[in-house]
């Protein structure tokens, strides 16, 4: 297994007097898929809001490429090459598709001077986004649902990150984008860009992914290769959080 | 008289434009509405009287000049007052923004008096368009007021700044996932507002007169005409701006001119019953 390039190490989070997050360990080897299950209100999507910045740490360790996390606002961690696609609410609604995709590059200059030609988009994204060229002009509040996920993909990876995380990216899609969607990621991967992703969809996420990591009530249940949980007979009641299902031993 | 009112309504109108636009701006990019706008007119009005008719400068020169530097102090007034209560919530914003507004209006009849004023510039006589009576200064109103919408404009959608804080407006978690720093686009929005206001109060003191109160009447109609168009939307803060101030004037045909105030009450009343999110504005969704 390659080194980890982005991690956790005991993450507590949450909103309120309770955590949400009870000392959850991760790590997302460089250039692979981890794709996180678990039931609802089990912290998936706490976990990843938590790594993005939006919601701060109160104990553990984020360590990505080497360097400790937990201070970094949201813009820097970006800046930094962590980029992150919410569930909901993730393009601008009043932007147009070409200005959401401005707007992702734009403000990136001051911690990577390296970044020439800021503001402009790259044939090679827009190579993977092909049905988004022909909407430039169009306000992202227009678009279809799964066009909306499309750009909102395209403005993550507008920044080339290195490591992309995304949570829900089928949520609500039709069974054509949902396919296009993990296709899409597959293809990113390619690119060299690990990928961490919080998804419903089990059966699809985890064929596409290296390591699966089932979260139940704040803490892993589970981190094995995805190709193994996938043969698990009880994957379903895993993914539903029945607690009665037998798991092999962490490792 | 019709023509003639309802060209003077116009000329309101587009003078309301740039603080409904500061407004509409502020509450975008912060969450709340604010209320301090009037103060902040007033006081922006009399410095540029202090440097115009104390200090002899040419108006041309005094209100730009102070432009720039009222941004600034709109970026301190920020800083100092609303800041600090930015965890607090929109209401608590609010009722500080009105404080913040009586104190600054308090402090312009402090130093200057309620005597009323003006700038010191030539008049001109009046002309005749095909029997409408224009005056210079509403002229100057118009063409002042324009120039700085479509500098606006310009600013909103072709600069990378403005369509930041327009993102921001429109979903401020997915700004900072996107990379933008929000204390600097609050930054440029007050400076922003500061130009506008101050524009806003010369041409108001160059229309009327300059006293104390000149930007506090002018709140009813500002925020009427932001939540007529969408509170938030730039292009709904120059619609709403244009029918409160043709709406109004025209008013005064059919009702006491005393009660002209009123109008802009009433639009409020009825666009919060009938159409709450303004002409151009989303649907509040809590998100």
């Amino acid at each position: 297994m390659s080194e980890a390039i982005l991690s956790a190490r005991g993450l507590h989070a949450g909103y309120g007097a309770g955590d949400i997050l009870k000392g959850v360990d991760l790590e997302l080897p460089r250039g692979d898929v981890v794709t996180i299950i678990g039931p609802n209100g089990s912290g998936k999507s706490t976990l990843i809001k938590t790594l993005g910045g939006l919601l701060p740490a109160r104990q553990g360790d984020i360590m990505f490429k080497g360097q400790r996390l937990n201070d970094l606002s949201p813009p820097r961690r970006v800046r930094a090459g962590l980029s992150y696609v919410p569930q909901e609410y993730n393009v601008f609604r009043n932007l147009t598709v070409l200005e959401n995709l401005k707007i992702s590059r734009e403000f990136m200059a001051e911690d990577r001077p390296s970044e020439n030609g800021k503001g402009v988009i790259s044939d090679a994204l827009l190579a993977l986004f092909p049905e988004l060229k022909p909407k430039f002009k169009v306000l992202a509040g227009n678009l279809s649902g799964g066009q909306r996920q499309m750009l909102a993909f395209a403005c993550a990876l507008a920044v080339t990150p290195e490591v992309l995380m995304l949570d829900e990216p089928s949520a609500g899609l039709s069974p054509k984008y949902m396919a296009d969607i993990f296709e899409t990621v597959t293809r990113v991967n390619d690119t060299g860009v690990s990928v961490l992703m919080v998804e419903q969809n089990a059966f699809e996420a985890l064929s596409i992914s290296t390591t699966c990591i089932v979260l139940a009530n704040g803490r892993v249940r589970l981190n094995g290769p995805a190709s193994e949980v996938l043969g698990m007979q009880d994957l379903q009641s895993l993914y539903l959080g029945d607690t009665r299902v037998e798991l092999p031993e962490r490792a | 008289m019709f023509a003639q009112t309802a060209f003077n309504g116009i000329v309101t109108g587009i003078i309301i434009t740039l603080p409904a636009l500061a407004v509409t701006l502020l509450f975008g990019v912060l969450k709340f509405p604010n209320f301090a706008i009037g103060g902040m007119m007033t006081v922006a009005a009399y410095m540029v009287f202090a440097l115009n008719v104390q200090l002899g400068w040419p108006l041309v020169l005094a209100a730009p000049v102070i432009a720039v530097v009222f941004g600034c102090i709109a970026i301190g007034i920020d800083h100092l007052t609303f800041r600090p209560l930015r965890e607090r919530g929109g209401i608590t914003l609010m009722v500080a923004s009105l404080g913040l507004g009586l104190i600054l209006e308090n402090i312009a009849r402090f130093v200057y008096g309620n005597t009323a004023r003006s700038f010191a510039y030539e008049l001109a006589r009046p002309f005749r368009f095909l029997d409408i009576r224009m005056n210079r200064e509403q002229m100057i109103a118009m063409i002042v007021a324009v120039v700085a919408m479509a500098a606006m404009y310009v600013l909103l959608t072709r600069m990378p700044i403005g369509r930041a804080m327009r993102a921001v407006a429109d979903n401020p978690a997915l700004a900072l996932v996107r990379g933008i720093e929000s204390p600097r686009i609050i930054r440029w929005t007050n400076f922003i507002a500061g130009v506008l206001i101050t524009i806003a109060g010369v041409l108001v003191g160059m229309d009327r007169a300059l006293e104390p109160p000149v930007g506090s009447n002018y709140l009813v109609p500002v925020f009427a005409a932001a939540i007529l168009g969408g509170l938030g939307s730039p292009i709904g803060a120059f619609a709403g701006a244009l029918i409160i101030g043709v709406v109004s004037e025209l008013s005064t045909l059919v009702i006491p001119p005393n009660y002209r105030i009123g109008v802009p009450l009433v639009v409020i009343a009825l666009i919060l019953i009938f159409r709450p999110q303004g002409l151009f504005g989303q649907p509040y969704i809590r998100k």
